[in-house]
């Protein structure tokens, strides 16, 4: 009944509501008939007109007030009197501009901060991907005990597809990269060479042209490509003939069957897709069971079928798998991440840490704008008892106070959101591509939203102790006072102490936090990466084209270009090496050291393993911990040679005799004659998987002996390593002028890309906790200097009775100690409980770290110490007589 | 004019409904109709008249029309809507348990 009854009744509100003028006019017409009519029946009785017209009147009571009650009666006048308090509260902020502009700009801050943070947080952890049902995604990857989580091997990937019943689609997705060549510059690109039904199984459709069809997953495919949107864009100008154009990769000619659709995104950088079918055509190593090369797979669970089911059914084909093929598969297991994840990556912790700080920053903003709106309604005590006395109700004026509050939030977030749009900017150029994984961070309607409810809530927040304070205002003791009204009362100056104490403490959070964040990047930085990484370049080349097919073909082009760029002027040495440190890809296979007990297939030793030229221990820097580094002799005519690093020795010669011993690559077999190679030199660890990371075990082989297509040319220079460059990129071009080079970056550069993500969270959090005591030293300013000017008749008589200047400061200093003093101790609670969230950020740091603690606590203290001494010395110069007369 | 017994809103409210279920009236008819059939027990000061009407009009209980008066101007004439013809048989019964419950009170004799 109700609701139906409320949806009658909607025409009429909304007429009372718009069509004010003329309701009011009718309004004013039926009570002007009313009393003709009262007149009329007065003078009936014997009245004369006027009396007859003055006893309707005195009926009527006050016509004005009878027609304030009608529309009070008809609810309209929530809305009149909220424009007309709107007015009046934009009308206050440009009367006290002081007031307004400390006002709007601790708001703009604190609206501003939080909106741009929210927007990365709603870019990188809240937007929907643009795949249908994304929550039943998940990426599936091998694991071993000995290195953690690795790529599937293709044999692998097809018994899961046939045995698993918990997926309804399984694809596989290797990571591959090409050269485009038969373009003025060559360059390398990089996408997925996938099953026929990847895009399906994500819910994509090709922007343009035909998606893979199921023929194509078969061994010796006709080599077709899907182009990614950009590369469509910038290589073929979006037009839409080049489907079925064609492309060079490798010198080889692929078909164009089809575009990608413009907000594509996938874990890595997608610039084409090739069909898996394609691909085996040139990687038939990958039917071995035992090649893991780059390669996960993805998966959709079926309907109504949790995670937990089948990651044990998964867990139970590892298995199952593991016991068949043991050569292969031993001690392997499977691991299931959702989609997101991979997406999000280790970004989570730091940007909810972030958005955890910026909103303590709203709530000190706010604490300050309430502080001083509570001053100022201090101020209006007189004001607002007349309005009350005057029939305002209680109601209504905290109505007002409320609106004022929210015109003043308002105007803030205003400005706010125009600080937004270029913090949000400014954001994202400090994250790097990959962390943010193709996510778009703008500030799109969800984050005005967002914006939006923040103001709302500041004004709620920052009004409601003044609104209820005022409205509690005893009407007949203000209008007693004299004066405009002083606004005293212990109860006002203890709620003001709580938010200046509250705004403290939380500073203290953030800095803390800060600190501790400092301290890991210090750390972190200063870890021994186990080379010398000043004035070193690296640059990588991938030899893809049909000339480069045999070994001798990509030896020579390697010591071809090692001679070239050691000639350069300005290079002190060079080499060439597969997996720099610090960078992603890294080759491993398992070894057996002669003599050695034989252990189970899966935990046999895994190290990494390079191939490296003459000079590439000394070019890097790494200490030669024992025996020799590779020279020129070891080539294909000498003898098979390699050198591994500490951990690899310590683990598997504890007596420290490495040198002179072998070993062999692969498990041994007893069908082939081991293949034996002497250990002729042992070099320290290196920090390949990141300076945060232990070192693993690394086997280094002469690139002669072990030729790689793929390799990162180390140059360390005499001068500024980039000025290199362009001479380097003329060596190469002038033995293969279609050679791309790529991934050009100094050692230094490196480092620094390896600690970004810590970076861009100690950046932020500094600035937030910067942003924090700025406005907590402001409020504490605000309230001491309030009380010395509320007390300064009393420091008056003080100082006229005796008091030395040097006691008044005492005592105003002693009045912020005090304030600090808790705030202190509160924070220091708080930094205990919180800075727990930080831990997985942090680097040889504890999170309670006391000295970080100590540090910071000294910070906050010398500021709000400082804040408090201005107003201190104003107290201290007080002249008695001027303050006696005061009033 | 003798005092008028103090009205409760809510009883006002049914009142009014009730006056303007017989016939369509305007704000003025309805006072004195009010006062004519109570035998001037009941009346409504002018001032918590037209409060009363535009409360009850908001509600959607009554609907206004405006109709060419006696006197040649035009005049808002109220009437009850289906909503307030239900409306007031609910009020009318709850009344009528209030009433007969105070009454019983009232009757008791003492022991």
């Amino acid at each position: 009944m109700r609701p139906e009854h409320w949806w009658f009744t909607i025409p009429l509100r909304l007429r009372s509501l718009f069509r004010r003028p003329q309701t009011d006019r009718e309004l004013d017409e039926e009570l002007c008939d009313h009393l003709e009519q009262a007149t009329d029946a007065y003078a009936a009785k014997g009245m004369t007109r006027e009396e007859a017209r003055r006893q309707a009147q005195l009926d009527m009571g006050g016509i004005e007030q009878a027609k304030e009650n009608c529309r009070d009666a008809r609810g309209v006048n929530w809305l009149a009197d909220f424009i007309q308090d709107l007015r009046h509260g934009l009308r206050l902020l440009r009367k006290s501009p002081g007031f307004a502009i400390i006002g709007v700009l601790t708001l703009a801050l604190g609206i501003g901060a939080n909106t741009a943070i929210f927007s990365v947080v709603y870019g990188v952890l809240l937007d929907p991907l643009p795949y249908p049902d994304s929550a039943r995604l998940i990426l599936l990857n091998e694991t071993t005990p000995r290195v953690g989580v690795v790529s599937v091997s293709d044999p692998n990937f097809l018994d899961w597809r046939a045995q698993s019943t918990t997926f309804s689609q399984l694809a596989a997705v290797h990571a591959v990269s090409f050269n485009l060549s038969g373009i003025s510059q060559p360059e390398s690109i990089s996408g997925e060479a996938v099953s026929p039904n990847f895009l399906s199984l994500l819910g994509v459709r090709p922007f343009l042209g035909r998606d893979f069809d199921a023929s194509e997953e078969k061994s010796g495919a006709a080599p077709v490509v899907m182009l990614g949107y950009s590369l469509w864009q910038s290589h073929f100008g979006s037009d839409a003939s080049a489907v079925g154009r064609t492309i060079l990769f490798d010198g080889r000619s692929f078909t164009i069957i089809g575009v990608l659709p413009r907000n594509f995104r996938w874990v890595e950088k997608v610039q084409f897709l090739e069909p898996i079918g394609t691909w085996l055509a040139t990687n038939p190593e990958a039917a071995d069971r035992g090649a893991r090369g780059d390669m996960v797979v993805l998966g959709r669970l079926a309907p109504a079928t949790r995670l937990a089911a089948a990651r044990s059914e998964m867990e139970g084909i590892a298995a199952r798998l593991a016991t068949q093929y043991p050569g292969d598969n031993d001690e392997f297991g499977v691991v299931l991440r959702p989609i997101r994840e991979a997406f999000v990556g280790d970004m989570r912790t730091a940007i909810l840490s972030l958005f955890g700080a910026v909103l303590c920053v709203l709530l000190i903003a706010c604490a300050n704008v309430a502080n001083l709106l509570l001053v100022r309604g201090a101020g209006r005590t007189r004001e607002i008892a007349l309005r009350i006395a005057f029939g305002a109700t209680r109601r209504r004026i905290v109505r007002q106070m409320l609106t004022e509050s929210l015109v003043l939030a308002a105007v803030g977030g205003a400005f706010g959101i125009a600080l937004a749009v270029v913090g949000s900017r400014a954001i994202t150029r400090m994250l790097s591509p990959e962390m943010l994984m193709g996510a778009t961070v703008t500030l799109n309607p969800t984050v005005l939203v967002f914006a939006v409810t923040l103001v709302l809530l500041a004004a709620f927040i920052c009004g409601l102790a003044p609104a209820a304070r005022s409205a509690k205002s005893d009407k007949h003791l203000q209008l007693k006072e004299g004066s405009a009204g002083t606004g005293t009362g212990a109860s006002h100056n203890r709620l003001r102490g709580f938010f200046v104490i509250a705004e403290l403490a939380l500073s203290l959070v953030l800095l803390a936090g800060a600190g501790l964040m400092m301290k890991s990047l210090h750390h972190l930085l200063s870890v021994n990466p186990g080379f010398q990484p000043e004035r070193l370049l690296t640059m990588e080349m991938d030899l893809r084209t049909a000339q480069y097919d045999k070994d001798p073909a990509i030896i020579h082009f390697w010591q071809n270009a090692l001679d070239r760029v050691r000639a350069i002027p300005g290079v002190q040495s060079a080499a060439i090496g597969t997996n720099v440190p610090l960078t992603d890809s890294h080759g491993r296979g398992d070894i057996t050291i002669e003599g050695m007990p034989l252990p189970k297939p899966g935990s046999y030793p895994h190290p990494d393993f390079h191939s490296i030229s003459d000079g590439y221990v000394s070019t890097l820097g790494i200490p030669l911990l024992q025996g020799r580094e590779f020279v020129e002799t070891d080539n294909e005519k000498g003898a098979p040679v390699v050198i591994i690093n500490d951990k690899l020795a310590r683990q598997y010669f504890p007596n420290g005799d490495a040198v002179g011993k072998r070993l062999m690559l692969g498990q041994v077999d007893p069908a082939k004659p081991p293949q034996w190679r002497t250990i002729v030199g042992v070099l320290g660890d290196t920090k390949m998987y990141g300076l945060a990371n232990p070192a693993r075990l690394e086997v280094y082989l002469p690139f002669h002996q072990a030729a790689s297509s793929d390799m990162e040319v180390l140059v360390r220079s005499r001068v500024e390593p980039s000025a290199m460059t362009a001479a380097i990129r003329s060596e190469i071009a002038a033995i293969d002028k279609d050679q791309p080079i790529f991934a050009i970056a100094t050692m230094q550069e490196l480092i620094r890309a390896s600690v970004a993500g810590r970076r861009f969270t100690l950046i932020l959090l500094g600035l937030f906790s910067g942003l924090a005591l700025v406005l907590a030293a402001i409020g504490i300013y605000g309230v001491i200097s309030y009380t010395v000017a509320q007390r300064t008749r009393d420091i008056g008589i003080r100082i006229a009775l005796g008091a030395s200047q040097a006691q008044v400061l005492r005592d105003v200093l002693g009045l912020g100690l005090r304030l600090t003093g808790l705030g202190l101790l509160v924070g220091l609670l708080g930094a205990f409980l919180a800075t727990r969230v930080l831990s997985s950020l942090l680097f040889g740091v504890a999170s309670t770290d006391m000295l970080t603690f100590i540090a910071v606590s000294g910070v906050l203290t010398v500021v709000a110490l400082a804040a408090c001494f201005i107003p201190a010395r104003r107290a201290m110069r007080v002249d008695p007589m001027i303050a006696l007369r005061y009033e | 004019m003798s005092k008028p017994s103090d009205l409760l809103q809510g009883t006002l409210d049914m009142l009014l409904l009730k006056i303007l279920a017989l016939e369509p009236l305007n704000g003025f008819a309805v006072s004195q109709r009010l006062k004519q059939v109570s035998g001037d027990v009941l009346q409504v000061s002018d001032g918590s008249l037209y409060p009363a009407l535009h409360k009850l009009e908001q509600e959607g209980w009554i609907a206004a029309e405006w109709k060419p008066s006696e006197s040649g101007r035009r005049a808002k004439y109220y009437s009850l809507t289906r909503l307030g013809q239900r409306q007031l048989e609910k009020e009318a019964e709850n009344w009528g348990r209030l009433s007969s419950a105070i009454s019983r009170v009232i009757k008791l004799k003492e022991a």
